[in-house]
């Protein structure tokens, strides 16, 4: 019997209360933090008599550390950290100062290069980094000027009273398997704050819970979605410089897919490659962890690779919605930052510099609500207008129909793309519609059974142990680790759904999808179909694919009891 | 006349529970600190032997609470004994140690009194006359000052380890020792205690066996563990798992090998029906010797162990097994 964890209900939990209360502790919410301190300082400077305290202003990660959970490439712009430290590049850990970029296109045995690289992924002037170490870094900065940081408690519900968010409710700690207290039990605290601010990252589950209760979402483009999934390497030395930026598309894709990979090399040695795969593919037999491994097997990246050593493996979502898939990021009683609300530029790939920028201007609004101790829509809607007339909107607004082109498959991607580049992002008209990903996926009846053309990214990868590997194998690379006797944080409304419907219409794409092996289908001969859904929810490394591309919607990613999950050291 | 401090010492089964020590010393740091009578007080059977134990300590004077109703421990009878005895010599503070069983009765005493508890300090302070209790908040991350805004009696529990019991100071003399005869009327005890649970055996400890059976998901079905037992006890070694067969309940999880189990370095391991994930691989490879059975000639399992064993293990097993005792009886 599957026990799925939801807060314990019928007692009485500590209160706390809090001026502002950030979830998330990610580059949105630690800039976020650090803005809304300084302006206290400049504040308390100025006005002697009247000061702010910053005591009651808190950070709440998940993770055991800051930055544990942090996973990107990443190529960081540094022009919103310029704006919230001048001269941060002297202190901040950045690998390397990119030095030069190609794009290529790739067929299974050979590649081009394209003879231009195309504006959006011109990195010049922006840096390699590992999102880990900065954020780590950040959030020292954070600490340092006396913003206490909680890490190990998750925000595991909103609290409201009537359309107003009073405050954030921490994970229970000390539940069993079977939902009941353990002799370690500790209620989660109810932070009863004037602002609560979203920073959770890709599809965040307090996110989720606001976006659903009031309908946010109503007019806006439904969210899109793609996982990256990511692997460092220490190659011998010469093999790629520090700072160089290599882009790929096409294989191992076909025209179905979206999605493509990165390598950029970073400092003593160390590669960071991943593949992203866009999660509306339409074979639910699609594993991205293969796809991954399919893409290092082309003589180019093995290559790059041999002789060398995997040392971290890690998966996460990223939102490609675009400027139409952000839903009002301000109410009352909150604001939403970063890839929780989708600012995301799905050309350049990049998301970082956009996350810190929302940070920052959150905090100016924050900071005012302080001030004015107001912080009711009306007072945070400054939030929503300081980012429409911020460089966000101007970056995003010019790709604002990218992801969208592709619904159509590669080729309809590439020539509205091309079109939009011509015409300020505008393309065919304004404002593209589009489909939630899981939409896309078709039903096996629909498909070929051997796969067709997909065949080699369907299923899991059986890996050589050298330059490939099984799931489990790269899982393990991810330190991913939980309290093992606590209920299932994926919560799934219903299992007859995966052991009736699911295993016969879409063959369990659970099993494919989930870069972590959380999901499994067992044989049960007392299930109408023999096999009966199991998880492995330790193995979660919080990359929320499942929540996002199960075809049925029945997944809810919670957070886990806090200080679980994995250990990006160097991602 | 100085304000009293009572520290009621924990006992179970006629021994005291050395945390005691520690909740004395406590007492009389806080003694010291505000000038207060230290007194200590034992309840339940036995309490008279404790009592002259307890009064070794330096302690102004000892209490042994007797009845026949205190035995065995309830939490009913204990809140009623020492909401007499707390009536009746009126100390200012009472202080226990943050034990189950004082989790158990305290807050019965507590209410019982119209009082409230600041429980699991882990240490004080005496500022302008004021007694300020130390608590942790956010598993350690705040700690936070708590004091009483009541009139006495005061109750307060300790966290083990707060303070030292070896620096319970004895007395320079034995303190006296008064017995307290309480009345409980029965209607008191709505508790009725059953057998005391005994804790299971000592759980197997892997790390000290020097012969493994292991079996994984190639075991199919828990009664087929059966096999694996006959042989793990043929060879006189011990039987363990992988993650799946653990996570199945068909096993004990002190018999899970692996990055989330034990690790183990036998003299010989026996992976039966166990592919090898690498999850699995950290738990064991230290092992001397390691013999594999499987049905999948490409499991990983294969590329470790010494000898390899391709076939399926319900016919390889039961016959190994006949063997190891053939040989072991033929000397």
């Amino acid at each position: 019997m599957l026990i799925f964890r939801k807060p314990i209900e019928g007692i009485e939990r500590p209160q706390m209360p809090a001026d502002v209360v950030i979830v998330g502790g990610g580059p949105a919410g630690m800039a976020c933090a650090l803005r809304l301190s300084q302006l206290i300082d400049q504040h308390n400077a100025e006005h002697p008599d009247s000061q702010l305290s910053k005591e009651n202003i808190y950070v709440l990660e998940k993770a055991r550390e800051v930055g544990q959970h942090c996973l990107s490439g990443a190529l960081l712009d540094p022009r919103s950290m310029r704006e919230l430290l001048p001269g941060f590049e002297k202190e901040a850990p950045l690998d390397a100062e990119v030095t030069k970029e190609a794009v290529y296109f790739l067929t299974q045995h050979s590649k081009f290069k394209l003879p231009i690289t195309p504006p959006p992924l011109r990195d010049h002037g922006n840096y390699v980094i590992s999102l880990n170490r900065f954020v780590k870094w950040l959030g020292g900065k954070v600490e340092e000027t006396g913003i206490t940081i909680f890490t190990g408690f998750a925000g595991s519900e909103l609290l409201f009273d009537g359309n107003r968010v009073t405050g954030v409710r921490t994970d229970d700690k000390g539940v069993d398997k079977e939902g009941h207290k353990k002799s370690n039990f500790e209620p989660g605290y109810d932070l009863n704050a004037k602002v609560v601010i979203l920073a959770e990252g890709p599809r965040g589950s307090l996110t989720k819970q606001l976006v659903n209760k009031f309908d946010l979402a109503r007019n806006a483009n439904p969210q899109t979605y793609g996982v990256g999934v990511k692997e460092l390497w220490e190659v011998p030395s010469g093999r790629i410089s520090p700072g160089e930026v290599i882009y790929t598309m096409g294989w191992p894709l076909t025209t179905k897919e979206y999605g493509g990979a990165w390598i950029y090399g970073g400092k003593d040695n160390v590669v960071s490659l991943g593949f992203v795969t866009g999660l509306d593919y339409p074979d639910p037999r699609l594993d991205p962890q293969r796809v991954l491994q399919d893409f290092k097997q082309h003589p180019f990246v093995a290559k790059l690779l041999e002789g060398g050593k995997m040392i971290r493996y890690g998966a996460k979502s990223m939102p490609y919605g675009g400027w139409w898939a952000i839903p009002p990021v301000a109410g009352d009683g909150w604001m939403i930052l970063g890839d929780s609300a989708g600012f995301l530029n799905s050309a350049r790939l990049k998301g970082i510099h956009l996350a810190i920028k929302s940070g920052m201007l959150a905090a100016e609004t924050a900071f005012e609500a302080l001030i004015k101790d107001d912080s009711s829509a009306a007072a945070l809607s400054s939030y929503q207008k300081n980012v429409e007339s911020s460089w966000i909107k101007d970056e995003l607004w010019k790709v604002r129909n990218i992801h969208q082109g592709f619904e159509g498959g590669f080729y309809a991607g590439m020539f509205h793309t091309a079109l939009q580049m011509v015409t300020g992002g505008r393309g065919v008209r304004n404002r593209y519609p589009a489909h939630a990903g899981y939409e896309h996926m078709r039903k096996l009846a629909e498909l070929p059974a051997d796969g067709g053309a997909e065949a080699h990214l369907l299923g899991p990868a059986k890996g050589d142990g050298k330059l490939t590997f099984d799931k489990l194998t790269d899982l393990y690379h991810s330190g991913t680790k939980h309290e093992e006797d606590q209920p299932a944080h994926l919560v799934i409304d219903d299992t007859n759904i995966c052991n009736t419907r699911c295993v016969k219409e879409f063959g369990s794409p659970c099993q494919n999808f989930c870069p972590a092996n959380v999901y499994e289908m067992l044989d049960d001969a007392s299930q109408p179909n023999g096999k009966r859904i199991s998880l492995n929810p330790s193995n979660c490394v919080h990359c929320k694919t499942c929540d996002i591309a199960d075809p049925y919607q029945i997944i809810t990613w919670v957070p886990p009891e806090g200080g679980g999950g994995p250990n990006y050291d160097g991602m | 006349m100085a304000d009293t401090i009572l520290v009621v010492v924990e006992q179970r089964e006629g021994k005291l529970n050395r945390v005691s020590w520690e909740t004395i010393a406590a007492g009389q740091a806080i003694a010291a600190a505000t000038g207060w009578n230290l007194e200590a007080t034992v309840v339940g059977g036995s309490a008279s032997t404790l009592a002259a134990e307890v009064a070794a300590k330096k302690v102004a004077k000892v209490y042994a609470v007797e009845s026949p109703k205190l035995e065995p421990y309830t939490p009913d009878a204990f809140a009623a004994a020492l909401k007499q005895v707390v009536t009746t010599k009126q100390p200012k503070l009472v202080m226990m140690p943050h034990t189950y069983q004082v989790r158990d009765f305290v807050p019965k005493l507590a209410t019982a009194m119209g009082r409230a508890v600041i429980s699991d300090c882990i240490g004080f302070r005496h500022e302008n006359g004021k007694l300020i209790f130390t608590r942790q908040m956010f598993q350690g991350k705040f700690a936070a000052d708590v004091s009483f805004n009541s009139d006495a009696p005061w109750f307060a529990t300790f966290q083990n380890g707060a303070f030292r019991g070896d620096k319970a100071e004895a007395g320079a003399s034995v303190a006296p020792v008064e017995t307290i005869n309480v009345e409980i009327a029965d209607n008191v005890i709505r508790n009725k205690p059953q057998e005391v649970f005994k804790e299971a055996k000592q759980a197997v400890d892997l790390t000290q066996a020097e012969i493994i059976v292991s079996v994984g998901r190639g075991i199919k079905e828990q009664k087929n563990i059966e096999i694996a037992k006959q042989l793990a006890d043929a060879l006189g070694g011990d039987l363990a798992a992988s993650r799946p067969i653990c996570d199945n309940g068909w096993l004990p999880m002190d018999r899970q090998i692996g990055s989330s189990g034990q690790t183990v370095a036998p003299k010989l391991y026996l992976a039966l029906g166990i592919s090898g994930a690498i999850q699995h691989i950290v738990g064991m490879k230290g092992a001397r010797t390691i013999i594999a059975v499987n049905k999948d000639s490409e499991a990983p399992i294969f590329e470790i162990a010494d000898y390899a064993i391709v076939g399926n293990l319900f016919e390889i097993v039961p016959p190994l097994t006949e063997e190891v005792k053939k040989a072991k009886a033929g000397g």
